[in-house]
């Protein structure tokens, strides 16, 4: 059993009313009488008591609802067993920000799009509709199989803010859907791209049009202690030269301290330029920034909110057992190093430890054993994180016996830097009878070793993110993390540093562990791709293959009986009312 | 007529309107008609059923300690030998009861009301100028008993407001008294065993009169439209149309209610008096309340 016109059982809201109107009957005065038991045929039921009287009709009543019924059946279409005939169509929605533009004349792309899936379904004939939405990740917005209306009025909802993505995903995911052989529509703003595999089964209707746009095309922003600095870069995709002022706005995250402000950059930009600005603020919390367009076509991506990324603060312990220089060197270092913590004994755990080779140390430093010294050649892995813009030009190096785990570093048969297993940084290196420490390559080194270790913090590295970027998390195994943001949660599974897929929808994310937040980002609606609204444009192309709709069995009129059932309902009601009562 | 047509919001006391004159009137030409059988009461000229110190003998026993030696029979003893004793009939002044229905579906008119008032008056005062002693128990929400002189007062004040028929009521009354003449007012109009119901009242009487008092819309409804029925006790509603056939199938089951009432009331040895309130005290005790009385 299904419904052609669902909204119609909303007639059954006239049931109340019905029911109100016998409760509230009071056609006749009221007679007091000695026995009414003797008013009563036999046949009667005891009736209720004087507050809520029960139906003194109920025939009557039972007739006109029941009438009711068979209204609200009639114009609610019922089908009885007409599910599998009906023809069904899916249609593809470019998921993209561009599909938000609202060129300076005539209607929104994604009003265009609407408009051409309501042709498209009224065009097939189609009772059931599936609206697919490109992506990243295509998903299915409305359905599989959902009646038009409903389908429809889901649409009406929809707000495409995707970054730019291949559509072939989403055509492919669609033909599975419409069946093999059957057509599909896929609705977009633009030429399709060359190399997108479109399936001879798909129609694309064009619904863009060109239009000049003016967006932030990225936006960064650094804390280092109380000052944040801003970076924007802004770029034309007009046809003449636009000048814009961008409005920032920062408030002060500490109410206590002076800090936080208003700013406004002017700009001029020629046809296709871009222009980057930097601005900085002391003490400021989350910052709007905005390019204040009234013609502007697409307005999303003239925003962009960056919220507060200092550098997370590391607890560093040094064990027990180290040489006096070891330590010194160490400590110097650590003394200078921004974000660094000393732990103390007693209070919480550290995060980073240094200590002798063979103590429970992360990073490991010692040459026990027979010791060489080197000064080159050194081989090292430039790409290890470690190893970042470590130069070891006039190094003199001094190395005892090599330790375990995977070489970074080596000299001739010497390994002098290693990484184990469990991520135990070993630095063979005896300080004494070296000049490493001396040299810009050990504040590097260790500060790598700092960075390596922030990393492996619990939260979010990054606190903003480009539309179709990746979220990088890192997790905890003893703990439940959950990233919350517009799509909802999204349990983050897996330990250690994890990338989560792109968010389908810009916005504020937050990361929870076991139910608290610990860390927020913002995935900024700004993509380059999607901002250049210039070759935009309508146009239609029929499926290259002939092809149906699934169950296209032509539409069934509404079925009469209900209409039927209705007339003789009011006939009997007409004929339990009229007659007189015995 | 048509104070039987009177809404809920018109029940009222029926104090108001109480013919008194016409109880006093009525009370001055008649007399109670009391059984041949014994009678329970207290002392005074008519035999009892208990044995006492009356002239008429009773019966011939043995004398035992602590009997009247006065009462010693001497030619028995002189004949027999034995001390016999002579045991005579007391002679008593009959109770009479009246059990007045405070139910409200007495009250479903102003004259039906106030015309059980005045039978039961009626009774009572007939009963103390005889010499007998009255007593009225009123079956009302507040259920009341009085005796003597103060039955008048207590029909006077009698209310009908109980929301629960005769039969139950009684349960929540004071208990009846051994008596020679128990007269209920009623309509008795209510879906109670009939059977039980009047055995329960014939129980400790000589004498059982049931006046059942209809209002003039209870024997003979009016119809011609539809009516909201609303029962006087319980509240309980029915729509109907007062078409000549619904009336005439009340009429049948009034009738047959009261044939079965008639046949209960019989089988407990009673006498059951049907009258329409609408027709006056006057016509009533010389009508259809004639047979309470003593002929001449």
């Amino acid at each position: 059993m299904s419904f052609g016109f669902p909204v119609g059982l909303l007639a059954l809201s006239a049931l109340l009313p019905l029911a109100a109107a016998y409760f509230l009957r009071r056609r006749q005065r009221p007679r007091v009488v000695s026995a009414l038991f003797l008013w009563r045929s036999p046949s009667q039921r005891a009736q209720a008591g004087p507050r809520f009287e029960r139906f003194s009709r109920e025939a009557s009543l039972l007739f006109e609802a029941l009438a009711v019924l068979a209204a609200a059946l009639y114009l609610a279409d019922l089908r009885l067993g007409a599910q599998a005939d009906r023809p069904q169509l899916v249609v593809v929605v470019d998921g993209s920000l561009s599909m938000s533009a609202r060129p300076a004349r005539g209607k929104a792309t994604a009003d265009r799009a609407r408009e051409a899936v309501a042709r498209a379904v009224s065009g097939e004939g189609a009772a059931l509709l599936t609206v697919v939405e490109s992506g990243v990740h295509p998903r299915v917005l409305t359905g599989p199989r959902a009646p038009v209306v409903e389908a429809l009025a889901a649409l009406e909802k929809w707000k495409p803010l995707g970054a730019a993505h291949d559509f072939s995903p989403a055509l492919l995911f669609a033909l599975d859907l419409a069946g093999p052989g059957r057509r599909f529509w896929f609705v977009t703003d633009g030429p399709l791209p060359s190399g997108t595999a479109v399936p001879p089964e798909a129609g694309v209707v064009e619904v863009g049009e060109p239009a000049d746009n003016l967006a932030l095309v990225s936006a960064q922003r650094r804390d280092e202690a109380d000052l944040a600095q801003v970076t924007v870069r802004v770029a034309s995709f007009a046809a003449d030269a636009r000048s814009v002022e961008v409005s920032f706005h920062g408030p002060a995250a500490d109410g206590a301290r002076p800090g936080g402000a208003d700013r406004s950059e002017s700009l001029r930009l020629p046809p296709g330029e871009t222009a980057v600005l930097r601005v900085s603020f002391a003490n400021a919390g989350p910052i709007e920034v905005r390019l204040p367009l009234s013609d502007d076509a697409l307005v999303e991506d003239g925003k962009a909110t960056l919220l507060p990324a200092p550098v997370p603060e590391l607890r560093v312990g040094v064990l027990e057992g180290l040489g006096p220089a070891e330590k010194a060197a160490l400590e110097r270092v650590l003394d200078a190093t921004p974000g660094v913590r000393r732990a103390a004994a007693g209070g919480e755990p550290a995060e980073l430890t240094f200590g002798p080779r063979g103590s429970k140390a992360q990073v490991q430093i010692g040459a026990p054993g027979p010791q060489r010294s080197f000064v080159g050649p050194f081989v090292a892995e430039k790409a290890h994180p470690l190893l970042e813009d470590v130069g070891f030009g006039g190094v003199l190096w001094t190395a005892g016996d090599n330790p375990p785990g995977r070489p970074l570093v080596t000299a001739g048969s010497s390994v002098l830097l290693s990484e184990e297993e469990a991520g135990t940084v070993q630095m063979n290196i005896e300080l004494a009878r070296s000049n490493v420490q001396r040299t810009s390559a050990w504040p590097v080194l260790v500060g790598n070793a700092l960075r390596c270790g922030r990393r492996a913090k619990a939260g979010l590295p990054r606190h903003q993110l480009m539309l179709g970027e990746p979220v990088p998390v890192v997790t905890e195994a003893s703990a439940r993390f959950t990233l919350v943001g517009p799509e909802g949660e999204r349990p983050v599974l897996g330990a250690g540093a994890v990338q989560l897929p792109a968010p389908a929808v810009p916005g504020s994310y937050a990361l929870l562990r076991d139910g608290r937040e610990i860390d927020r980002l913002e995935v900024l609606t700004l993509d380059p791709r999607e901002s250049d609204l210039r070759g935009r444009a309508a146009g239609l192309i029929d499926p290259k293959r002939e092809a149906g709709l699934e169950g296209g069995a032509p539409e069934r009129r509404r079925a009469a009986w209900p209409l039927v059932l209705l007339l003789c309902l009011l006939l009997a009601d007409f004929w339990v009312t009229a007659r007189a009562p015995a | 007529m048509t104070a039987g047509t009177s809404a809920v919001g018109s029940q009222e006391s029926a104090r108001a309107s109480l013919d008194e004159a016409a109880v006093e009137r009525a009370a001055a030409g008649v007399a109670l008609r009391l059984p041949r059988s014994p009678h329970r009461g207290r002392l005074g000229d008519v035999r009892a059923a208990s044995t006492g110190s009356s002239m008429e003998l009773s019966d011939f026993r043995a004398y035992a300690p602590g009997d009247d030696v006065r009462q010693l029979d001497w030619n028995a003893v002189a004949r027999t030998g034995e001390l016999v004793l002579r045991v005579r009939h007391d002679e008593v002044a009959p109770r009479v009861e009246v059990v007045l229905d405070g139910s409200k579906s007495m009250a479903v008119s102003r004259v039906k009301a106030s015309r059980a008032a005045e039978v039961a008056m009626l009774v009572c005062r007939v009963a103390a100028r005889q010499g007998l002693e009255p007593s009225l128990v009123v079956t009302s929400r507040t259920p009341r008993r009085a005796t003597g002189a103060a039955c008048l007062t207590a029909a006077r004040a009698a209310e009908a407001d109980a929301a629960d028929d005769l039969g139950a009521a009684l349960r929540r009354s004071p208990p009846l008294r051994p008596s020679g003449l128990r007269v209920v007012v009623s309509d008795f109009l209510f879906e109670a065993p009939l059977d039980s119901f009047a055995a329960l009242l014939s129980r400790g009487t000589s004498a059982l009169v049931f006046v059942q008092l209809l209002d003039g819309e209870d024997a003979d409804p009016g119809g011609g439209s539809g009516a909201r029925l609303v029962d006087a006790e319980t509240g309980e509603v029915l729509e109907r149309m007062l078409a000549a056939p619904v009336l005439e199938a009340y009429r049948r089951r009034l009738a047959e209610h009261q044939a079965l009432l008639r046949r209960a009331v019989a089988r407990a040895r009673g006498t059951l008096l049907t009258a329409v309130a609408d027709d006056g005290l006057e016509a009533l005790w010389r009508g259809a309340l004639s047979p309470l009385w003593e002929p001449g």
